[in-house]
């Protein structure tokens, strides 16, 4: 039995030659002792001296072999100098090289900043990590939807851990949209969108009170608004005790200012309003507001796993019996994850924003290490160019080491100035990239850790991008170099450089090619057919007196013929939410639960958006049933209720009896992530609807514009009109999906450039490698085609290899992404191969005009050089 | 100052480096240390003193025969040299002295 080989070996390696015989020799006598009585312990007891035995005074001192040798300011001097000479004697390289890099570093710091917004939200209130948002989930058709929102009726006093309940009433329309006036300007009309809370709003959530009352919400009659707010509205006089009214009439005093809310929130608005407002606009009682649904947020006075903290909310005390008998479930979800992670799939997480924070984070990591192989691949390509340097120096006595440092030095200086340079761009480009974005990127450069994060940035790459070409270099043989015999193979493993060229190249076609899929599904979804007409439509919002106006308004507007239809209606189909479960119809199985999207509407509306009536017929002006409310139906809730005959037959809805008078076709009433729903559309009053739809001729956007603004201003002087395109409100949602396009577009762009910096170089390297070679075979007869087949050569296998790798991967990221919308495009395997065709072609151009130059030199000249 | 005082370990040391002669070398101290004062020290400690006091000049070093249960690695033999002897002549006539100017009445523990 010996001493464990490892322990030894440790010791002969830390271990002063002058002390290891002795040492070893007491830790060996102390084990073979032990072994005597115990084997077991003898290793452990062996291993345990080792490390004592590890001591300062013990441990080996490495000092350099070379310490002594000349690290003279000339020699230095004479470094920098070379290098600065090198720099301007190719400034092509040299740019080519620095430019390169600056777009791979510019690119990865915008995306840097895009992320580090991104998982930005919300993380600025106090202890985030101790609140929860409510979620909820509501079974039907046999899956589950999932809400951001909770019952407000809400009682959480059972459950000992959470210490605030903050609940938020929010939107994007009146009431929360409302029409403010500047102070002495009564016709003017600033809108505003704020929120309705309980108290806990601003104690629990860190949006500070700069002045005035700090628990605003529990006066009844009070409103908080925002510094910027104040600035609109009072200008730079004190708003604190102002007055304002409401809708022009209910009256609340200015107790607090609070400061903007940042752009990294969840939560925005521009004023604050207690619930007791909130129940006289609706004009509820208290039982009627209970039934509601807002955002609720809980704050928990202990660290309590989610799981534990839902399962107490599904308690029945908190959930109540009548909600659990809706199938309603809650769930407590950190309010810091909310943001990303916000997509839920039959009531399980799915996803969200994060998708594509992670998308681009890979693209950025990507973009960064083809400039990185771009970088290294030019240096070690040229590094022929300076063997003689490298002998010269190594015979001047220079060693390894110096030689690797110079060259680390010198691709360092080539990062750092990369570096400023995209530090430079990328403040130049922040504007930009946010209109872009159609977000703020509040994150700058100089924000928080994040040049902490460029300097590791910067640092990484300057090792990566240095340590080869130095590795490289400092290898030549002096003797070699000087004696000319350098081969091709000194210069860096052509090997090494081929596997660099295969991935960037497919890098760079993955990138091409998924942005492709990208482009192709976003045009799917703009042209697909929705099953109504968007397009030449405005919604405008109108107040409750103008309903109430709505025919002498509809017929002022009708005498433009550009306008062809007008209708209002509750809610926009583009984007309905929510859905109703109470819909029952004759010869319905008690236990299923479908969901329905009901929209509220006038007559005239499912003509204005060119609904095709596939039977019965239409509402008319005059309704023909005084006691039951008529509807229309579409295709797919016809089958879905299972009717033989639907015109004539009753349904209710909640307590509402219907009939059926028609029946129309499907459409969409969501974005296409999500599968079409069977729509019932109701005909109710003006007075009960919350939009105008106006339908004008194509082509007569602004002659229809003009009447509208001026028939709004006729009928209400003081308000401003505030007014959609429905193509505009339909690109809102795909609105990330847009955003996702136009950057991978400029990724697509950047990706390309990149590869073809690399190309080039490497294309001019080989050409120049193999001028005497072409000098040669020219001599001896060689044709132009048969010169460039050797210079192509070595690039097809290296395409080839590009695309055998990339081709699958794109596909996978791209059927993934595809798999996310309920309908897509077929998988465009064109796309495919013009991508391949484009890169190949474009390769064979880049080579051809560099084979050119080399072939038109004179052969006679290239082979006197020698 | 170093090479000057003289730490309790290190006269503890130095004592039985005496003692050993002429086989004192450093599982030897450790073990005679164990056997005679009855402390449990471990090998590194043991080294770290003796190399400790080599440097102070007390003690001086040889390397011995290579012997089989060492692998036929050889040990370093430690011996006092003569400061090292003065050293411990010094303390141990500092102790008897000072140990002297004790009142006999104050070692009367009758109780």
């Amino acid at each position: 039995m010996k001493p464990p080989r490892w322990a030894d070996r440790f010791l002969e390696w830390y271990c002063r030659p002058e002390l290891l015989e002795e040492i070893q020799g007491d830790a060996h006598e102390l084990f073979y002792r032990r072994i005597k009585k115990n084997e077991r312990t003898a290793s452990l007891y062996f291993v345990l001296n080792v490390f004592r035995f590890f001591r300062w005074k013990n441990i080996r001192k490495r000092k350099s072999k070379y310490k002594e040798s000349n690290v003279t300011n000339a020699m230095i001097k004479n470094i920098v100098l070379v290098s600065i000479r090198n720099f301007i004697r190719q400034p092509g390289h040299s740019l080519l090289n620095v430019f390169g890099l600056s777009v791979g570093f510019s690119c990865a710091f915008l995306i840097l900043l895009w992320v580090t917004h991104e998982f930005s939200f919300d993380t600025f209130h106090n202890d985030p990590g101790r609140i929860y948002k409510i979620l909820t989930h509501v079974a039907a058709n046999g899956s589950s939807q999932t809400y951001d929102v909770a019952g407000a009726a809400m009682d959480v006093s059972s459950v000992p851990e959470v210490e605030s309940l903050v609940s938020v009433a929010s939107g994007e329309r009146w009431p929360f949209e409302l029409c403010f006036r500047p102070e002495g300007k009564a016709n003017e009309c600033i809108y505003l969108n704020g929120v309705y809370a309980n108290e806990q709003l601003f104690s629990v959530f860190n949006f500070p009170i700069l002045h005035g009352d700090p628990n605003p919400l529990k006066n009844p009659a009070a409103i908080a608004i925002s510094e910027k707010m104040a600035q609109n509205l009072f200008g730079s006089v004190s708003p604190l005790g102002k007055i304002i009214k409401i809708d022009d009439r209910r009256e609340v005093t200015v107790v607090s200012v609070f400061k903007d809310v940042p752009e990294n929130s969840s939560l925005k608005f521009d004023f604050a309003l207690p619930f007791a407002i909130l129940k006289k606009q609706w004009g509820v009682n208290d039982q009627q507001f209970g039934q509601n649904f807002f955002h609720m947020y809980v704050r928990v006075n202990a660290p309590i796993p989610a799981e534990r903290l839902t399962e107490k909310l599904n308690d029945v005390r908190v959930i109540t019996e009548a909600y659990k008998a809706e199938h309603i479930s809650y769930q407590a979800y950190p309010m810091t994850d909310w943001h990303l992670k916000s997509k839920f799939e039959d009531g399980k997480y799915a996803g969200g924003r994060i998708e594509y924070v992670i998308l681009f984070i890979i693209i950025g990591a990507m973009v960064v290490i083809m400039a990185i192989i771009n970088f290294v691949n030019l240096s070690t390509a040229r590094a022929t160019l300076r063997a003689k340097e490298i002998g010269i120096r190594k015979v001047t006595g220079a060693i390894r080491r110096t030689i690797a440092a110079q060259f680390m030095g010198e691709s360092f200086l080539f990062v750092l100035m990369a570096f400023v340079l995209s530090i430079i761009t990328v403040q130049f480009a922040r504007a930009p990239f946010n209109t872009l974005l159609g977000e703020p990127v509040t994150v700058g450069v100089f924000t928080g850790w994040v040049p902490l994060y460029l300097v590791g940035v910067l640092l990484g790459v300057a090792i990566l991008a240095g340590i080869y070409p130095a590795w490289v270099m400092s290898s030549f043989q002096p003797v070699r170099i000087l004696k000319n015999q350098l081969s091709a193979k000194s210069s860096g493993s052509q090997s090494f450089r081929k596997v660099l060229l295969v991935v960037q190249l497919s890098v760079s076609i993955g990138i091409i090619i998924f942005s492709g899929v990208l482009y192709q599904q976003l045009n799917y979804i703009t042209h697909k057919n929705l099953g109504f007409d968007r397009s030449n439509m405005i919604r405008v919002e109108p107040t409750f007196q103008l309903l109430q106006k709505f025919e002498a308004f509809k017929n002022e507007l009708y005498k433009n013929p550009a306008i062809t239809s007008i209708g209002t209606a509750a809610t926009n189909p583009l984007n309905t939410s929510g859905g109703n479960t109470g819909v029952s119809w004759p010869g319905k199985a008690p236990d299923v639960r479908i969901s329905f999207k009901t929209i509220a509407c006038s007559y005239e509306f499912p003509e204005t958006m060119g609904l095709k009536l596939l039977e019965g017929h239409n509402f008319q002006p005059i309704t023909g049933d005084s006691i039951r409310t008529e509807v229309l139906v579409t295709e797919e809730a016809v089958r879905i209720m299972g009717l033989e005959q639907p015109l004539g037959e009753e349904i209710k809805m909640g307590e509402a009896t219907c009939v059926i008078i028609g029946v129309v076709n499907d459409f969409h009433t969501s974005s296409l992530h999500e599968a079409r729903q069977p729509v019932i559309l109701f005909r109710t009053s003006y007075e009960h609807t919350s939009a105008i739809y106006v339908k004008y001729q194509p082509g007569s956007t602004q002659s229809a514009m003009e009447t509208l603004v001026n028939t709004y201003k006729s009928f209400e002087p003081s308000f401003t009109m505030k007014y959609w395109f429905q193509d505009e409100t339909f690109d809102e949602l795909y609105k990330t999906e847009i955003i996702a396009s136009r950057l991978v577009l400029l990724f697509t762009a950047i990706a390309l450039v990149i590869a073809i910096i690399g190309i080039v170089g490497l294309a001019t390297f080989n050409a120049l490698r193999k001028t005497k070679e072409i000098g040669i075979r020219m001599v001896f007869g060689a044709s132009t085609g048969q010169v460039m087949g050797l210079l192509f050569r070595e690039f097809s296998f290296v395409l080839m290899i590009a695309i055998l790798v990339a081709g699958p991967m794109a596909w996978y990221a791209a059927d993934h992404w595809l798999a996310g919308f309920a309908y897509h495009t077929d998988m465009p395997w064109w796309m495919f191969g013009i991508t391949f065709l484009g890169v190949g072609g474009l390769i064979t151009l880049v080579i051809w005009l560099q084979g050119m130059k080399t072939l038109s030199a004179n052969p006679t000249q290239t082979l006197l050089s020698e | 100052m170093k090479g000057t005082y003289l730490g309790e370990l290190e006269e503890l040391v130095l004592l039985h480096v005496g003692i050993l002669y002429p086989e004192a070398y450093g599982v030897a101290v450790m073990d005679e240390i164990e056997k005679q004062a009855g402390r449990s020290l471990n090998i590194s400690a043991v080294h770290s003193v003796l190399t400790r006091l080599e440097e102070k000049g007390f003690l001086k070093s040889k390397m011995g025969d290579p012997t089989e249960e060492r692998g036929g690695r050889r040990k370093r033999i430690f011996l006092l040299t003569a400061s090292g002897k003065r050293a411990l002549e010094e303390a141990n006539e500092l102790r008897t002295q000072l140990y002297s100017q004790i009142p006999k009445v104050a070692l009367q523990f009758s109780y």
